[in-house]
Protein backbone atom coordinates (compact mmCIF):
# COMPACT_ATOMS: atom_id res chain seq x y z
CA UNK A 1 0.00 0.00 0.00
CA UNK A 2 1.37 3.24 -1.32
CA UNK A 3 0.69 6.36 1.19
CA UNK A 4 1.62 9.30 0.25
CA UNK A 5 2.04 11.89 3.38
CA UNK A 6 1.56 15.85 3.31
CA UNK A 7 2.04 18.21 6.30
CA UNK A 8 2.32 22.43 6.45
CA UNK A 9 0.57 22.63 9.63
CA UNK A 10 3.95 24.80 10.94
CA UNK A 11 6.53 26.54 9.23
CA UNK A 12 7.36 22.97 7.99
CA UNK A 13 6.58 21.38 5.06
CA UNK A 14 7.01 17.96 4.82
CA UNK A 15 5.94 15.22 1.88
CA UNK A 16 6.75 11.68 2.19
CA UNK A 17 6.06 8.39 0.48
CA UNK A 18 5.84 5.31 2.56
CA UNK A 19 5.06 1.55 0.56
CA UNK A 20 3.56 -0.62 3.04
CA UNK A 21 5.35 0.52 5.93
CA UNK A 22 8.85 0.95 3.89
CA UNK A 23 9.86 4.71 3.71
CA UNK A 24 10.65 5.40 0.03
CA UNK A 25 11.47 8.93 -0.43
CA UNK A 26 10.88 12.16 2.26
CA UNK A 27 11.47 15.80 1.55
CA UNK A 28 11.87 18.34 4.90
CA UNK A 29 11.63 22.08 4.24
CA UNK A 30 12.00 24.20 7.59
CA UNK A 31 13.07 27.70 5.32
CA UNK A 32 10.90 30.54 5.09
CA UNK A 33 8.61 29.88 2.05
CA UNK A 34 5.19 30.31 2.00
CA UNK A 35 3.95 26.40 1.48
CA UNK A 36 2.05 27.64 -1.21
CA UNK A 37 4.74 28.17 -3.13
CA UNK A 38 6.19 25.00 -2.49
CA UNK A 39 3.85 22.36 -1.29
CA UNK A 40 2.77 20.62 -4.62
CA UNK A 41 6.23 21.21 -5.95
CA UNK A 42 7.30 18.58 -3.22
CA UNK A 43 4.92 16.29 -4.00
CA UNK A 44 5.91 16.37 -7.56
CA UNK A 45 9.45 15.66 -7.17
CA UNK A 46 8.87 13.12 -4.10
CA UNK A 47 6.69 11.40 -6.92
CA UNK A 48 8.88 11.57 -9.62
CA UNK A 49 11.90 10.65 -7.99
CA UNK A 50 10.37 7.66 -6.63
CA UNK A 51 9.72 6.79 -10.22
CA UNK A 52 5.67 6.89 -8.89
CA UNK A 53 2.67 8.18 -10.03
CA UNK A 54 -0.60 9.60 -8.32
CA UNK A 55 -2.64 6.96 -9.99
CA UNK A 56 -0.35 4.67 -7.92
CA UNK A 57 -1.23 6.33 -4.74
CA UNK A 58 -3.54 4.49 -2.25
CA UNK A 59 -4.13 6.63 0.02
CA UNK A 60 -3.16 10.50 1.32
CA UNK A 61 -2.17 10.90 4.98
CA UNK A 62 -2.53 14.87 6.56
CA UNK A 63 -2.04 16.79 9.38
CA UNK A 64 -5.36 18.32 10.23
CA UNK A 65 -4.46 20.76 13.37
CA UNK A 66 -3.56 22.21 15.54
CA UNK A 67 -1.33 24.34 13.94
CA UNK A 68 -1.09 27.66 11.58
CA UNK A 69 -4.31 28.60 10.16
CA UNK A 70 -3.08 29.43 6.95
CA UNK A 71 -0.38 26.65 6.93
CA UNK A 72 -3.26 24.31 7.48
CA UNK A 73 -5.77 25.20 5.15
CA UNK A 74 -3.03 25.20 2.40
CA UNK A 75 -2.37 21.15 3.62
CA UNK A 76 -5.91 20.25 3.47
CA UNK A 77 -6.79 21.89 0.27
CA UNK A 78 -4.24 20.49 -1.40
CA UNK A 79 -5.24 17.04 -0.47
CA UNK A 80 -9.22 17.71 -1.22
CA UNK A 81 -8.00 18.42 -4.64
CA UNK A 82 -5.78 15.61 -5.04
CA UNK A 83 -8.59 12.98 -3.23
CA UNK A 84 -11.44 14.36 -4.87
CA UNK A 85 -9.16 14.24 -8.37
CA UNK A 86 -7.61 10.73 -8.13
CA UNK A 87 -10.36 9.10 -6.16
CA UNK A 88 -7.84 8.36 -3.37
CA UNK A 89 -9.11 7.91 0.72
CA UNK A 90 -7.53 10.06 2.97
CA UNK A 91 -6.63 9.92 6.38
CA UNK A 92 -6.36 12.92 9.10
CA UNK A 93 -3.87 12.90 11.74
CA UNK A 94 -3.37 15.32 14.98
CA UNK A 95 -0.13 17.73 14.10
CA UNK A 96 0.49 16.95 17.46
CA UNK A 97 0.29 13.16 17.66
CA UNK A 98 2.37 13.22 14.63
CA UNK A 99 5.33 14.85 16.38
CA UNK A 100 5.17 12.61 19.61
CA UNK A 101 5.56 10.06 17.26
CA UNK A 102 9.26 11.72 16.63
CA UNK A 103 9.83 9.54 20.22
CA UNK A 104 9.59 6.20 20.43
CA UNK A 105 10.25 3.16 22.75
CA UNK A 106 10.69 5.23 26.18
CA UNK A 107 9.04 5.82 29.39
CA UNK A 108 8.98 9.52 29.54
CA UNK A 109 6.36 11.92 28.90
CA UNK A 110 6.41 13.07 25.63
CA UNK A 111 5.00 16.91 25.08
CA UNK A 112 4.90 18.41 21.74
CA UNK A 113 4.77 22.13 21.49
CA UNK A 114 3.84 24.20 19.07
CA UNK A 115 3.50 28.05 18.65
CA UNK A 116 0.32 29.72 19.27
CA UNK A 117 1.11 32.93 19.40
CA UNK A 118 -0.23 35.18 21.89
CA UNK A 119 2.23 34.18 24.60
CA UNK A 120 0.39 30.15 24.06
CA UNK A 121 1.41 27.31 23.01
CA UNK A 122 -0.28 24.28 21.36
CA UNK A 123 0.17 21.11 23.58
CA UNK A 124 -0.26 17.53 24.28
CA UNK A 125 0.75 14.81 26.41
CA UNK A 126 1.97 11.17 25.41
CA UNK A 127 2.91 8.16 26.55
CA UNK A 128 5.30 6.73 23.62
CA UNK A 129 6.21 3.45 25.50
CA UNK A 130 4.14 1.12 22.76
CA UNK A 131 4.47 1.19 18.88
CA UNK A 132 1.84 4.82 18.94
CA UNK A 133 1.78 7.38 20.82
CA UNK A 134 -1.04 7.20 23.17
CA UNK A 135 -2.57 11.14 24.11
CA UNK A 136 -2.58 10.75 28.29
CA UNK A 137 -4.72 14.13 28.35
CA UNK A 138 -6.39 16.27 25.81
CA UNK A 139 -4.66 18.48 23.09
CA UNK A 140 -5.40 22.32 24.11
CA UNK A 141 -3.52 25.90 23.32
CA UNK A 142 -2.71 27.78 26.60
CA UNK A 143 0.16 29.58 28.17
CA UNK A 144 3.65 27.76 28.91
CA UNK A 145 2.87 27.89 32.48
CA UNK A 146 0.09 26.58 32.37
CA UNK A 147 0.72 23.57 30.29
CA UNK A 148 4.11 23.12 32.43
CA UNK A 149 1.46 22.64 35.56
CA UNK A 150 -0.44 19.85 33.88
CA UNK A 151 3.08 18.42 32.32
CA UNK A 152 4.51 18.47 35.41
CA UNK A 153 1.20 16.59 37.43
CA UNK A 154 0.79 13.93 34.17
CA UNK A 155 4.16 13.06 34.62
CA UNK A 156 3.50 12.19 38.61
CA UNK A 157 0.83 10.26 37.83
CA UNK A 158 1.68 8.01 35.42
CA UNK A 159 4.95 7.76 37.13
CA UNK A 160 7.29 9.42 34.21
CA UNK A 161 10.26 10.84 35.59
CA UNK A 162 11.71 12.51 32.12
CA UNK A 163 9.93 15.08 30.59
CA UNK A 164 10.61 15.23 26.55
CA UNK A 165 9.80 18.74 25.23
CA UNK A 166 9.73 19.35 21.06
CA UNK A 167 8.27 21.40 18.22
CA UNK A 168 8.69 25.03 17.15
CA UNK A 169 6.43 25.66 21.10
CA UNK A 170 9.66 25.19 22.57
CA UNK A 171 12.18 27.36 21.40
CA UNK A 172 10.37 30.45 22.44
CA UNK A 173 10.54 29.71 26.40
CA UNK A 174 13.72 27.28 26.27
CA UNK A 175 14.96 28.90 29.21
CA UNK A 176 11.98 28.95 31.49
CA UNK A 177 12.10 25.15 30.88
CA UNK A 178 14.93 24.48 31.70
CA UNK A 179 14.68 26.43 34.76
CA UNK A 180 11.68 25.06 35.95
CA UNK A 181 12.47 21.46 34.88
CA UNK A 182 15.91 21.13 35.63
CA UNK A 183 17.06 17.46 35.32
CA UNK A 184 14.06 15.86 34.23
CA UNK A 185 13.67 17.78 31.01
CA UNK A 186 14.67 16.37 27.92
CA UNK A 187 15.36 17.49 24.43
CA UNK A 188 15.93 15.75 21.25
CA UNK A 189 18.38 16.14 19.01
CA UNK A 190 17.50 18.59 15.84
CA UNK A 191 16.79 15.41 14.03
CA UNK A 192 13.90 14.66 15.85
CA UNK A 193 12.73 18.36 16.95
CA UNK A 194 10.00 19.05 14.03
CA UNK A 195 7.15 17.44 12.27
CA UNK A 196 8.18 14.18 9.77
CA UNK A 197 6.00 13.34 7.07
CA UNK A 198 6.87 10.03 7.50
CA UNK A 199 5.59 10.35 11.36
CA UNK A 200 2.70 11.27 9.55
CA UNK A 201 2.40 8.50 6.99
CA UNK A 202 3.03 5.88 9.54
CA UNK A 203 0.26 7.18 11.81
CA UNK A 204 -2.14 7.29 8.57
CA UNK A 205 -1.41 3.61 7.74
CA UNK A 206 -2.20 2.72 11.30
CA UNK A 207 -5.50 4.71 10.74
CA UNK A 208 -6.24 3.31 7.49
CA UNK A 209 -5.76 0.26 8.01
CA UNK A 210 -8.27 0.62 11.23
CA UNK A 211 -10.42 1.97 8.26
CA UNK A 212 -10.47 5.55 9.66
CA UNK A 213 -10.88 7.36 6.42
CA UNK A 214 -12.06 11.15 6.36
CA UNK A 215 -15.35 12.17 4.54
CA UNK A 216 -13.10 14.46 1.92
CA UNK A 217 -15.88 16.84 1.69
CA UNK A 218 -16.43 17.54 5.57
CA UNK A 219 -12.66 17.41 6.31
CA UNK A 220 -11.81 20.86 7.65
CA UNK A 221 -8.97 21.80 10.10
CA UNK A 222 -8.83 21.04 13.95
CA UNK A 223 -7.94 24.47 15.09
CA UNK A 224 -8.49 24.00 18.50
CA UNK A 225 -9.08 27.96 19.06
CA UNK A 226 -11.96 29.72 17.34
CA UNK A 227 -11.10 32.92 14.65
CA UNK A 228 -10.25 36.00 17.13
CA UNK A 229 -13.95 37.55 15.74
CA UNK A 230 -15.61 34.37 16.86
CA UNK A 231 -14.26 34.38 19.92
CA UNK A 232 -15.18 38.34 20.58
CA UNK A 233 -18.41 38.09 19.30
CA UNK A 234 -19.00 34.73 21.76
CA UNK A 235 -17.75 37.07 24.53
CA UNK A 236 -19.83 39.53 23.03
CA UNK A 237 -17.58 42.54 22.06
CA UNK A 238 -19.45 42.79 19.07
CA UNK B 1 -11.72 22.31 -33.07
CA UNK B 2 -12.82 20.55 -29.85
CA UNK B 3 -14.71 22.39 -27.20
CA UNK B 4 -12.57 23.94 -24.42
CA UNK B 5 -14.11 23.43 -20.80
CA UNK B 6 -12.41 25.36 -18.22
CA UNK B 7 -13.24 24.73 -14.82
CA UNK B 8 -13.14 28.03 -12.53
CA UNK B 9 -12.82 28.35 -8.64
CA UNK B 10 -13.19 31.76 -6.66
CA UNK B 11 -12.56 32.35 -3.32
CA UNK B 12 -10.82 35.52 -3.09
CA UNK B 13 -13.73 37.31 -0.58
CA UNK B 14 -16.85 35.76 0.73
CA UNK B 15 -18.14 33.47 -1.69
CA UNK B 16 -16.99 30.16 -2.30
CA UNK B 17 -17.58 29.52 -6.21
CA UNK B 18 -17.13 26.83 -9.37
CA UNK B 19 -18.33 27.17 -12.47
CA UNK B 20 -17.88 25.59 -15.48
CA UNK B 21 -17.71 27.33 -18.77
CA UNK B 22 -17.01 26.20 -22.39
CA UNK B 23 -15.29 27.55 -24.95
CA UNK B 24 -15.17 31.05 -22.86
CA UNK B 25 -18.23 32.14 -23.49
CA UNK B 26 -21.35 28.80 -22.51
CA UNK B 27 -21.70 28.70 -18.84
CA UNK B 28 -22.72 24.87 -18.01
CA UNK B 29 -22.21 25.42 -14.40
CA UNK B 30 -22.49 28.39 -11.80
CA UNK B 31 -22.31 27.32 -8.54
CA UNK B 32 -21.47 30.60 -5.42
CA UNK B 33 -21.92 29.21 -1.61
CA UNK B 34 -22.26 32.88 -0.29
CA UNK B 35 -21.18 33.21 3.28
CA UNK B 36 -23.13 36.44 3.41
CA UNK B 37 -25.44 35.58 6.68
CA UNK B 38 -22.17 34.33 8.53
CA UNK B 39 -20.31 37.70 7.74
CA UNK B 40 -23.26 40.31 8.19
CA UNK B 41 -23.10 39.23 12.18
CA UNK B 42 -19.83 40.69 12.35
CA UNK B 43 -20.95 43.39 9.87
CA UNK B 44 -18.72 43.03 7.45
CA UNK B 45 -16.00 40.16 5.92
CA UNK B 46 -14.18 39.00 8.60
CA UNK B 47 -10.64 37.32 7.00
CA UNK B 48 -9.98 34.31 8.96
CA UNK B 49 -14.07 33.32 9.15
CA UNK B 50 -14.18 33.52 5.64
CA UNK B 51 -10.98 31.43 5.25
CA UNK B 52 -12.73 28.71 7.62
CA UNK B 53 -15.69 28.74 5.14
CA UNK B 54 -13.73 28.04 2.16
CA UNK B 55 -12.00 25.11 3.27
CA UNK B 56 -15.39 23.49 4.73
CA UNK B 57 -17.48 24.27 1.21
CA UNK B 58 -14.46 24.00 -1.54
CA UNK B 59 -15.22 20.25 -2.25
CA UNK B 60 -19.09 20.37 -2.32
CA UNK B 61 -18.71 23.30 -4.38
CA UNK B 62 -16.67 22.41 -7.21
CA UNK B 63 -18.05 18.78 -7.08
CA UNK B 64 -21.83 20.66 -7.86
CA UNK B 65 -20.41 22.33 -10.32
CA UNK B 66 -19.34 19.03 -12.48
CA UNK B 67 -22.88 17.57 -11.11
CA UNK B 68 -25.15 21.08 -12.30
CA UNK B 69 -22.89 20.77 -15.92
CA UNK B 70 -24.00 16.93 -16.21
CA UNK B 71 -19.77 16.54 -16.61
CA UNK B 72 -17.17 13.95 -14.61
CA UNK B 73 -13.85 15.46 -13.18
CA UNK B 74 -11.63 14.21 -16.28
CA UNK B 75 -13.92 16.23 -18.77
CA UNK B 76 -12.56 19.23 -17.81
CA UNK B 77 -9.30 20.50 -20.30
CA UNK B 78 -8.12 22.78 -17.78
CA UNK B 79 -8.25 24.42 -14.25
CA UNK B 80 -8.64 28.43 -13.78
CA UNK B 81 -8.30 29.42 -10.37
CA UNK B 82 -7.91 33.31 -8.84
CA UNK B 83 -4.85 34.07 -7.28
CA UNK B 84 -5.27 38.07 -6.65
CA UNK B 85 -6.75 40.19 -5.78
CA UNK B 86 -8.17 39.65 -2.46
CA UNK B 87 -8.07 38.42 1.27
CA UNK B 88 -4.69 35.92 1.32
CA UNK B 89 -5.78 33.54 3.44
CA UNK B 90 -9.23 32.66 1.79
CA UNK B 91 -6.84 33.02 -1.88
CA UNK B 92 -5.11 30.50 -0.75
CA UNK B 93 -7.72 27.80 -0.04
CA UNK B 94 -9.26 27.66 -3.35
CA UNK B 95 -5.62 28.07 -5.15
CA UNK B 96 -4.20 25.27 -3.23
CA UNK B 97 -7.03 23.00 -3.84
CA UNK B 98 -6.81 24.03 -7.70
CA UNK B 99 -2.88 23.30 -8.09
CA UNK B 100 -3.87 20.04 -6.50
CA UNK B 101 -6.80 19.30 -8.42
CA UNK B 102 -4.93 20.39 -11.72
CA UNK B 103 -2.13 18.55 -10.70
CA UNK B 104 -4.22 15.24 -10.27
CA UNK B 105 -6.04 15.50 -13.48
CA UNK B 106 -3.03 16.33 -15.38
CA UNK B 107 -4.21 19.38 -16.97
CA UNK B 108 -3.18 23.32 -17.03
CA UNK B 109 -3.67 25.67 -14.40
CA UNK B 110 -4.56 28.74 -14.82
CA UNK B 111 -3.95 31.75 -12.61
CA UNK B 112 -6.26 34.22 -12.80
CA UNK B 113 -6.44 38.14 -11.84
CA UNK B 114 -10.36 38.34 -10.09
CA UNK B 115 -10.90 42.17 -11.62
CA UNK B 116 -10.25 40.83 -15.32
CA UNK B 117 -12.58 38.06 -13.99
CA UNK B 118 -15.45 40.87 -13.22
CA UNK B 119 -14.98 42.50 -16.66
CA UNK B 120 -15.12 39.68 -18.20
CA UNK B 121 -18.18 38.87 -16.97
CA UNK B 122 -19.50 41.66 -19.37
CA UNK B 123 -18.33 39.35 -22.10
CA UNK B 124 -19.84 36.24 -21.16
CA UNK B 125 -23.23 37.81 -21.57
CA UNK B 126 -22.82 40.39 -24.97
CA UNK B 127 -21.51 39.18 -27.82
CA UNK B 128 -20.59 42.06 -29.80
CA UNK B 129 -18.75 44.13 -27.10
CA UNK B 130 -16.80 47.18 -29.48
CA UNK B 131 -13.27 47.39 -28.40
CA UNK B 132 -11.43 49.59 -26.88
CA UNK B 133 -13.68 49.76 -24.13
CA UNK B 134 -13.61 51.07 -20.34
CA UNK B 135 -14.45 49.61 -17.48
CA UNK B 136 -15.31 50.51 -14.08
CA UNK B 137 -14.49 47.83 -11.77
CA UNK B 138 -16.61 48.74 -8.66
CA UNK B 139 -16.81 46.62 -5.91
CA UNK B 140 -16.69 46.16 -1.76
CA UNK B 141 -13.39 45.71 -2.12
CA UNK B 142 -12.33 47.61 -5.61
CA UNK B 143 -13.14 51.04 -7.56
CA UNK B 144 -10.94 50.94 -10.09
CA UNK B 145 -11.24 52.29 -14.08
CA UNK B 146 -9.79 49.99 -16.30
CA UNK B 147 -8.85 50.63 -20.02
CA UNK B 148 -9.17 47.34 -22.78
CA UNK B 149 -7.43 48.50 -25.80
CA UNK B 150 -8.16 44.45 -26.62
CA UNK B 151 -9.24 41.46 -25.36
CA UNK B 152 -7.04 40.06 -22.44
CA UNK B 153 -5.07 43.22 -22.76
CA UNK B 154 -5.84 45.82 -19.56
CA UNK B 155 -4.35 48.78 -17.71
CA UNK B 156 -5.24 50.02 -15.19
CA UNK B 157 -5.86 53.94 -15.29
CA UNK B 158 -7.47 55.30 -12.03
CA UNK B 159 -8.24 53.71 -8.48
CA UNK B 160 -9.87 54.77 -4.93
CA UNK B 161 -7.59 56.73 -2.58
CA UNK B 162 -9.15 55.70 -0.01
CA UNK B 163 -12.38 53.33 0.50
CA UNK B 164 -14.08 51.43 -2.40
CA UNK B 165 -17.35 52.02 -3.34
CA UNK B 166 -19.15 49.08 -1.94
CA UNK B 167 -17.12 49.66 1.48
CA UNK B 168 -18.64 53.45 1.35
CA UNK B 169 -22.05 52.10 1.12
CA UNK B 170 -21.68 49.31 3.72
CA UNK B 171 -19.93 51.89 6.04
CA UNK B 172 -22.80 54.19 6.10
CA UNK B 173 -25.72 51.58 5.55
CA UNK B 174 -23.95 50.07 8.88
CA UNK B 175 -23.63 53.85 10.56
CA UNK B 176 -27.36 54.62 9.46
CA UNK B 177 -28.88 51.19 11.08
CA UNK B 178 -29.64 50.41 7.51
CA UNK B 179 -28.03 46.63 7.40
CA UNK B 180 -25.55 44.59 6.12
CA UNK B 181 -24.37 44.22 3.05
CA UNK B 182 -24.69 48.26 2.29
CA UNK B 183 -25.10 48.31 -1.47
CA UNK B 184 -28.73 46.78 -1.59
CA UNK B 185 -29.87 48.04 1.96
CA UNK B 186 -28.87 51.84 0.73
CA UNK B 187 -30.65 51.34 -2.89
CA UNK B 188 -33.88 49.91 -1.21
CA UNK B 189 -33.51 52.95 1.80
CA UNK B 190 -32.89 55.50 -1.02
CA UNK B 191 -36.00 54.21 -3.70
CA UNK B 192 -38.31 55.34 -0.56
CA UNK B 193 -36.43 58.83 -0.76
CA UNK B 194 -35.43 62.02 -2.44
CA UNK B 195 -32.11 63.29 -3.13
CA UNK B 196 -30.86 67.12 -2.67
CA UNK B 197 -33.30 67.19 0.24
CA UNK B 198 -29.62 66.43 1.84
CA UNK B 199 -26.58 68.41 -0.44
CA UNK B 200 -23.84 66.01 0.10
CA UNK B 201 -20.39 66.76 -1.49
CA UNK B 202 -19.63 65.48 -4.92
CA UNK B 203 -16.01 64.31 -4.33
CA UNK B 204 -14.09 64.44 -8.20
CA UNK B 205 -10.37 65.44 -6.48
CA UNK B 206 -8.92 66.93 -9.47
CA UNK B 207 -10.91 66.95 -12.74
CA UNK B 208 -8.12 65.68 -14.46
CA UNK B 209 -7.64 62.29 -13.09
CA UNK B 210 -8.87 59.33 -12.76
CA UNK B 211 -8.75 58.71 -8.85
CA UNK B 212 -11.58 58.43 -6.81
CA UNK B 213 -12.43 59.60 -2.99
CA UNK B 214 -15.32 58.19 -0.73
CA UNK B 215 -13.87 58.52 2.63
CA UNK B 216 -15.04 62.24 2.56
CA UNK B 217 -18.58 61.51 1.10
CA UNK B 218 -19.04 58.98 4.02
CA UNK B 219 -17.83 61.02 6.55
CA UNK B 220 -20.28 64.10 5.62
CA UNK B 221 -23.17 61.77 5.23
CA UNK B 222 -22.11 60.14 9.30
CA UNK B 223 -21.87 64.07 10.05
CA UNK B 224 -25.12 65.40 8.32
CA UNK B 225 -27.07 62.53 9.86
CA UNK B 226 -25.60 63.01 13.29
CA UNK B 227 -26.78 67.34 12.53
CA UNK B 228 -30.23 66.40 11.41
CA UNK B 229 -30.98 63.80 14.32
CA UNK B 230 -30.28 66.68 16.91
CA UNK B 231 -32.51 68.84 14.65
CA UNK B 232 -35.12 65.96 14.93
CA UNK B 233 -35.89 66.20 11.24
CA UNK B 234 -33.17 62.72 10.57
CA UNK B 235 -35.05 61.13 7.42
CA UNK B 236 -32.59 57.81 6.62
CA UNK B 237 -34.64 57.25 3.07
CA UNK B 238 -33.51 61.14 1.74
CA UNK B 239 -29.72 60.78 3.07
CA UNK B 240 -29.66 57.68 1.45
CA UNK B 241 -31.12 58.84 -1.39
CA UNK B 242 -28.52 61.48 -1.52
CA UNK B 243 -25.64 59.37 -0.35
CA UNK B 244 -26.34 56.93 -3.37
CA UNK B 245 -27.13 60.10 -6.18
CA UNK B 246 -23.12 61.54 -4.82
CA UNK B 247 -21.86 58.68 -5.09
CA UNK B 248 -22.96 57.39 -8.24
CA UNK B 249 -22.70 60.47 -9.87
CA UNK B 250 -19.31 60.28 -9.35
CA UNK B 251 -18.40 57.61 -10.43
CA UNK B 252 -20.23 57.93 -13.87
CA UNK B 253 -18.70 61.33 -14.34
CA UNK B 254 -15.37 59.91 -14.09
CA UNK B 255 -16.29 57.42 -16.01
CA UNK B 256 -17.29 59.50 -18.78
CA UNK B 257 -14.15 61.73 -18.89
CA UNK B 258 -12.29 58.61 -19.37
CA UNK B 259 -13.75 57.07 -22.14
CA UNK B 260 -13.74 60.38 -23.49
CA UNK B 261 -9.51 60.67 -22.56
CA UNK B 262 -8.98 57.01 -23.85
CA UNK B 263 -11.29 57.34 -27.03
CA UNK B 264 -13.54 54.27 -25.68
CA UNK B 265 -16.15 52.90 -27.95
CA UNK B 266 -18.00 51.37 -25.42
CA UNK B 267 -18.09 51.85 -21.32
CA UNK B 268 -18.43 48.43 -19.36
CA UNK B 269 -19.66 47.85 -15.59
CA UNK B 270 -17.90 45.71 -13.48
CA UNK B 271 -18.51 44.22 -9.72
CA UNK B 272 -20.54 44.13 -7.37
CA UNK B 273 -21.86 47.66 -6.76
CA UNK B 274 -22.36 47.56 -10.55
CA UNK B 275 -25.67 45.87 -9.43
CA UNK B 276 -26.79 49.24 -8.38
CA UNK B 277 -30.02 50.26 -10.38
CA UNK B 278 -29.33 53.82 -10.12
CA UNK B 279 -25.45 53.73 -11.65
CA UNK B 280 -26.94 51.37 -14.46
CA UNK B 281 -29.36 53.89 -14.76
CA UNK B 282 -27.00 56.97 -14.92
CA UNK B 283 -24.55 55.47 -16.68
CA UNK B 284 -26.67 54.37 -18.94
CA UNK B 285 -28.40 57.99 -20.06
CA UNK B 286 -25.11 59.75 -19.99
CA UNK B 287 -23.62 56.93 -22.50
CA UNK B 288 -26.59 57.48 -24.32
CA UNK B 289 -25.56 61.09 -24.50
CA UNK B 290 -22.21 60.45 -25.53
CA UNK B 291 -23.09 58.10 -28.23
CA UNK B 292 -21.27 54.90 -26.18
CA UNK B 293 -22.89 51.79 -25.37
CA UNK B 294 -22.84 50.85 -21.77
CA UNK B 295 -22.69 47.09 -20.69
CA UNK B 296 -23.06 45.54 -17.37
CA UNK B 297 -23.68 41.70 -16.63
CA UNK B 298 -26.63 40.42 -15.04
CA UNK B 299 -27.09 40.94 -11.49
CA UNK B 300 -25.73 37.36 -10.45
CA UNK B 301 -22.76 37.91 -12.51
CA UNK B 302 -22.04 41.44 -10.99
CA UNK B 303 -21.20 39.64 -7.96
CA UNK B 304 -18.18 37.19 -6.92
CA UNK B 305 -18.54 33.81 -9.46
CA UNK B 306 -16.41 31.50 -10.40
CA UNK B 307 -17.92 31.59 -13.94
CA UNK B 308 -16.11 35.16 -14.57
CA UNK B 309 -12.83 33.11 -13.89
CA UNK B 310 -13.40 30.37 -16.27
CA UNK B 311 -14.35 32.61 -18.83
CA UNK B 312 -11.83 34.72 -17.96
CA UNK B 313 -8.95 32.19 -18.29
CA UNK B 314 -9.85 30.71 -21.72
CA UNK B 315 -8.17 33.92 -23.03
CA UNK B 316 -4.96 32.45 -21.49
CA UNK B 317 -5.61 28.74 -22.22
CA UNK B 318 -5.66 29.51 -26.39
CA UNK B 319 -2.63 31.00 -25.90
CA UNK B 320 -1.05 28.40 -24.01
CA UNK B 321 -0.19 30.81 -20.68
CA UNK B 322 -0.17 28.25 -17.85
CA UNK B 323 0.73 28.98 -14.19
CA UNK B 324 3.22 27.44 -12.61
CA UNK B 325 3.20 24.58 -9.86
CA UNK B 326 4.54 26.94 -7.35
CA UNK B 327 2.24 30.08 -8.20
CA UNK B 328 1.50 31.77 -5.74
CA UNK B 329 -1.81 34.41 -4.55
CA UNK B 330 -1.17 37.95 -3.80
CA UNK B 331 -3.49 40.62 -1.67
CA UNK B 332 -2.68 43.55 -4.04
CA UNK B 333 -2.96 43.62 -8.14
CA UNK B 334 0.32 43.90 -9.01
CA UNK B 335 2.90 40.54 -8.65
CA UNK B 336 5.35 41.13 -7.35
CA UNK B 337 8.68 40.10 -9.89
CA UNK B 338 10.67 38.40 -7.50
CA UNK B 339 8.27 35.69 -6.63
CA UNK B 340 7.09 34.61 -9.99
CA UNK B 341 10.61 33.33 -11.16
CA UNK B 342 11.72 30.03 -10.79
ZN1 LIG C 1 -15.22 40.78 -6.68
Amino acid sequence: MLILAIDSATPVAGVALMDDGRLIKEEFSNYKKTHSETLMLMVDRVLNESERTLDQVDALAVTTGPGSFTGLRIGLAAVKGLSMAAGIPVAGVSTLDTLAHNIWAGDALVCPLLDARKQEVYCGFYDVAGKLPLPLLEARACAPEEFLADAVEVAAKYGKNRIILLGDGYYPYTEFFAEKLGQQLLIPPPHLMLPRASALGDLGADKLAKGQVEDIMQLRPSYIRLSEAEYRLGKGEL
Amino acid sequence: MHDVLILGIETSCDETAAAVVKNGREILSDVVNSQIDIHSQFGGVVPEVASRKHIENIGLVVDTAFENAGLSYNDIDAVAVTNRPGLIGALLVGLSFAKAFAYALNRPLLAVNHLEGHIYANFLEHSAIELPALCLVVSGGHTSLVYMPSIGEYELVGETRDDAAGEAFDKVARFLGLGYPGGPAIQKAAQKGEPGKVILPRVFLDRNDFEFSFSGLKTAAMNEWNKLKRKGLANVNDLAAEFQAALVEVLVEKTMHAAEQFKARSILLAGGVAANQELRNLMKKRGREQGLPVYYPSLHLCTDNAAMIAGNAHINYIKNIYAPLNVNAYPGLIVPVKSTCG
